[in-house]
């Protein structure tokens, strides 16, 4: 009975907190484990720790429609929360880019930074003929059916526009033909390159980093302006002739209800959070690159990226 | 031994009487998260690790609290299935099939001290093999493509046929509503919803949660409604809870047979728990054959399952830890937890960052031992659940599956789907058609047709592809002979009933 | 017999009904022509075959209910429909009390033990619900604005509401 009594005093103590913990949320608009669930817990975390917000940040799993389901729901019907934060990367600009969000639009919230980026990268099983980006990309030419992809995102998102945007740099334009699988995740997409099932993995940075030190597989390009730090052998696609740019920015959204005060006092927030020694740490340990992009400057490189991306995925033929 | 100097590194980083008193904690409050229908240990641990920041929890406390809700709810997951024929969450789904027979025959306490022991028994050979061949085992998943996923889900289909008591045509329907119903939805590929009949609530799909608490717990009521209690787990007299030592010995080999296949089902990222303890349980059931008496309330068709989703449990931490891919949805919010550690799980995790390993390692082994330990004196108070009176009783848990699907999704439309589901599953039960295969459907349907869209486009459309490797080609005849074997061994055993109209 | 022969002509028809909807799937230029209907299609087709074997192997009838039980089991399904929709906008406690009451009453047919039945379990739960598990989206009452409560029933009549 005395394990019981204990039991009950600690369920008290956790209805106190629970009806304390109604501050800010933080929305991660898919399942445990990804890349926007790691965004909500990590910023939510830091905003605790370093006293940006008196309560912990409770963080709400909302997956659904590739975000979508997230999107919708704030604009519809949480359009004035101004505790609400919702974690946002390059795949929600693709998808609104590419109007995949049931016909919602970006400028139906607000973007109020990003402050960190990971870097694309275009990976090979350690075994791979494949030793550069040219040596794929003459073999696609040869035999498009010969090289699969496999990536984290689903068809036509921003893992399958990497290799699509690098072969049409190279002046392969049967993008039809280029096999593409998107499964559940950019470790799972390793798995399945390293198992021999697809012969390429198109993803980001801080999804190889471990494999990479393990020995199983060969990143052949990495798709920034310069070579990432700590990964100075690993080679630009930019260097190898494939003018190519691809990063993966986290960062937050808003609802657009709230009032510029609020707005202003989340930028502030997050900047803080960029400017912070566990921000970085957590960086670090996760492969992610420097990229502090707060406020009204953040709003317009969105906007200057949905244009880029809905020119590109017409151009690709990813959209009509 | 470098194991057990593994071992040591780790409990001397879990174990302290701080995080024992929190493992107790956490046991007590998971089982009773997990005991509520629609609330299982995914929302469990989700919504407890912001709390983890208020406490102040250091990294290693909060492993050891999450494990222990982690597997508290599992535990409580079951205690609804045996008691009142409700699954908590998806992995007690099977022990819903023997659980609640012995309930019914007022061994409830039998049952759940039985269940307690096998899940103890699952968890502990599952760590076991994580700790011994998890770096080795990690290269299983490199094995299995898009083809050989394709065969295995086939597999768990094709066995299922053994589940409707006489009639297999009825098991294959309530599977394929089940993948019918997964079908629905945005289609990921296109972009484009899929069989919704242009409804927006169905964009997102239907949850299982909402056929599972359907299905089972409305469907009760209405049984309940019925037949006023007879037939019914309620109020039987129960015999007085002891540890039953007679069925744990007699369980003994399925028990280790059962944490065997969970633990490979485990293993492989795509299959997951609710696969592992199906496996489990039909494995026994086949060995059993025919007088076996599964599904009539015998101890092994108790112990078969809750060791199988044990081990799958464990298992799946295998790629998880490894390879960074969460195998279920449990797995899938402890990635999350190390992640909010800052810990990026991946092949070189076993050996830049042990005692984070170790140290988990050590929790679930704690978690498990507490929840042993806890089990014979909470079954003594969940068992008074059942001298409620139904009249309190069955609506508390209707209202209880109400809420559970509302904090879900906060939408009258999938509480309405409910209704449906459960008014579904009075007919199905009438008319003898299982309804494990349909949440089984809707579980695996998804990726069973994933698995197939991907071998399409990898091999340009050639169906051969689908059994071009041994161990597709393997998995392929076990499912041909496990939907053949039911139909020609029923034959040989049972004298067919004369058709007469 | 007639009972699974007339479940195997429903199952039958839907299953036909199913295919029917797959070959509408709309597909686009990226998710192929025919992959997202060869899934589909398969479980129709499967479910057609075994609709057919559960026709002309049918097994022996069930022990239906009586008129009375019948009924019964309506007013369950139609209290919880009710109670689904009102949920939100009158909150948990009121919904609660009634829906739950009513339930009791079915079982035990005793009218103040099922008033007691209903106040203390809305009460109990709600307090489990808010304050020991901290669900956030149950709220104690709502007081609706004009018209919600009759938008909000409206749902579940057919062709008046719906959205």
């Amino acid at each position: 009975m005395k394990t019981k009594v204990k039991a009950f005093g600690l369920t008290a103590a956790f209805c106190l907190i629970g009806g304390a913990a109604s501050a800010a949320e933080c929305i991660a608009p898919a399942n445990p484990g990804g890349g926007w669930d790691f965004t909500c817990r990590q910023i939510g975390k830091i905003l605790y720790d370093i006293g940006a917000v008196d309560t912990p940040v409770q963080v709400t799993n909302m997956p659904g429609a590739g975000g979508g389901l997230a999107y919708t729901t704030v604009v519809n019907e949480r359009n004035d929360e101004e505790n609400l934060i919702i974690a946002a990367s390059s795949a929600t600009t693709t998808r609104l880019a590419q109007n995949a969000y049931a016909g919602m639009t970006a400028d139906q919230v607000r973007f109020v930074g990003a402050i960190g980026a990971d870097p694309g990268v275009i990976v090979v099983a350690a075994d791979s003929p494949f030793q550069t980006l040219g040596d794929m990309v003459e073999a696609i030419k040869a035999d498009p059916g010969s090289v699969a992809f496999a990536g984290g995102s689903a068809v036509g998102g921003f893992d399958h526009m990497k290799p699509l945007m690098i072969l049409k740099e190279g002046g392969f334009t049967d993008i039809t033909s280029i096999k593409y699988i998107g499964v559940d995740g950019g470790a799972d997409a390793i798995t399945q390159t390293v198992g021999g099932f697809t012969q390429a993995m198109t993803g980001d940075m801080s999804e190889v980093v471990s494999f990479l030190a393990n020995g199983d597989i060969r990143v052949i390009a990495v798709l920034t302006e310069d070579r990432v730090p700590g990964f100075e052998d690993i080679p630009t696609a930019k260097e190898q002739g494939y003018d190519v740019v691809a990063v993966n920015w986290r960062g937050l959204y808003v609802p657009k209800g709230i009032s510029d005060a609020h707005f202003e006092e989340w930028a502030g927030k997050l900047q803080q959070v960029a400017d912070s020694e566990e921000w970085a740490q957590a960086m670090a340990d996760n492969g992610l690159a420097p990229f502090t992009l707060v406020g009204g400057q953040f709003q317009s490189y969105v906007d200057g990226l949905v244009a880029d991306i809905n020119a590109m995925s017409k151009e690709l033929g990813v959209i009509q | 031994m470098d194991i057990l100097s593994n071992l040591a590194l780790g409990f001397g980083v879990a174990l302290s009487p701080y995080t024992l008193f929190l493992a107790v904690c956490g046991c007590f409050l998971g089982t009773i998260i997990g005991a509520l229908p629609g609330l299982g240990p995914s929302n469990g641990v989700a919504i407890l690790i912001p709390i983890t920041f208020t406490l102040g929890l250091d990294a290693t406390s909060a492993l050891v609290l999450m494990t222990s809700v982690y597997y508290g709810a599992m535990y409580g997951g079951r205690i609804s299935s045996i008691l009142l024929n409700i699954p908590g969450d998806e992995p007690a789904l099977m022990t819903t099939l023997d659980g609640y027979p012995m309930a019914k025959q007022g061994r409830a306490g039998d049952a759940l001290v039985l269940s307690g022991v096998a899940s103890f028994v699952g968890a502990l050979l599952a760590t076991i093999g994580l700790m011994l061949l998890a770096p080795s085992l990690a290269r299983v998943a490199f094995l299995f493509g898009p083809a050989e996923y394709f065969a295995l889900y086939l597999l768990a289909f094709c066995t299922l046929g053994g589940m409707a008591s006489n009639n297999q045509a009825k098991a294959a329907l309530a599977a394929c509503m089940g993948l019918g119903i997964a079908m629905i939805g945005v289609d990921s590929s296109s972009g484009l919803p899929r069989l919704t009949g242009g409804s927006l609530h169905l964009f997102d799909g239907v949850d299982f949660l909402v056929a599972i608490v359907g299905l089972f717990a409305i469907a009760e009521l209405f049984f309940f409604i019925e037949s006023h209690g007879k037939g019914s787990s309620i109020g039987v007299a129960l015999d007085k809870v002891r540890v039953p030592w007679k069925d744990i010995f007699d369980t003994k080999w399925t028990m280790l047979r059962s944490s065997g296949v969970g633990f490979v089902a485990g293993i492989l990222p795509g299959a997951g728990a609710s696969l592992g303890s199906f496996l489990a349980y039909m494995t026994e059931k086949s060995i059993a054959g025919p007088n076996g008496g599964f599904g009539t309330g015998v101890p092994k068709g108790v112990a078969a399952p809750e060791a199988g989703n044990n081990a799958a449990a464990g298992g799946a931490l295998v790629p998880m830890l490894t390879l960074g891919v969460p195998g279920s949805g449990t797995t899938a919010v402890l990635l999350a937890l190390l992640m909010t550690l800052n810990i990026t799980p991946g092949p070189t995790l076993f050996t830049e960052r042990p005692e984070v390993v170790w140290g988990l390692i050590a929790s679930l082994l704690i978690a498990n031992v507490v929840l042993l330990l806890m089990n014979v004196p909470m079954v003594k108070i969940f068992v008074k659940v059942l001298m409620v009176p139904a009249w309190i009783l069955l609506p508390g848990v209707t209202m209880i599956s109400f809420v559970g699907i509302f904090s879900l999704t906060g939408s009258y439309f999938d509480m309405l789907m409910m209704i449906g589901f459960g008014v579904l599953g009075y007919f199905l039960r009438k008319l003898d058609v299982p309804t494990v295969p349909v949440i089984l459907g809707i579980l695996l349907g998804g990726n069973m047709e994933d698995a197939l869209r991907r071998a399409m486009i990898l091999s340009d459309g050639d169906v051969t592809y689908l059994f071009s490797s041994p161990i597709s080609i393997g998995l392929w005849v076990a499912a041909i002979l496990g939907f053949v074997a039911p139909m020609f061994l029923r034959n040989v055993l049972k004298k067919p009933p004369a058709i007469t109209d | 017999m007639a009972s699974d022969r007339i479940f195997g002509l429903i199952t039958l028809i839907t299953a036909v009904a199913y295919i029917a909807a797959a070959t509408q799937i709309q597909t686009n230029f990226f998710s192929g022509e025919f992959l997202p209907k060869l899934f589909p299609l398969l479980i129709g087709g499967v479910a057609a075959i075994c609709s057919l074997s559960i026709i002309f192997r049918a097994d022996p009838d069930p022990d239906w209910p009586g008129g009375p039980t019948w009924i019964s089991m309506a007013i369950a399904v139609v209290v919880l429909a009710i109670y689904a929709v009102l949920l939100k906008p009158l909150g948990f406690i009121g919904p609660t009390i009634f829906a739950a009451g009513i339930l009791s009453y079915q079982i035990s047919f005793r009218p103040v033990a099922s008033i007691l039945s209903g106040f203390g379990l809305s009460l109990g739960l709600f307090v489990l619900f808010k304050y020991a598990l901290g669900l956030g989206n149950i709220v104690a009452y709502r007081i609706p604005k004009e018209g919600q409560l009759w938008d909000a029933l409206a749902i579940l009549i057919p062709f008046v509401g719906g959205h």
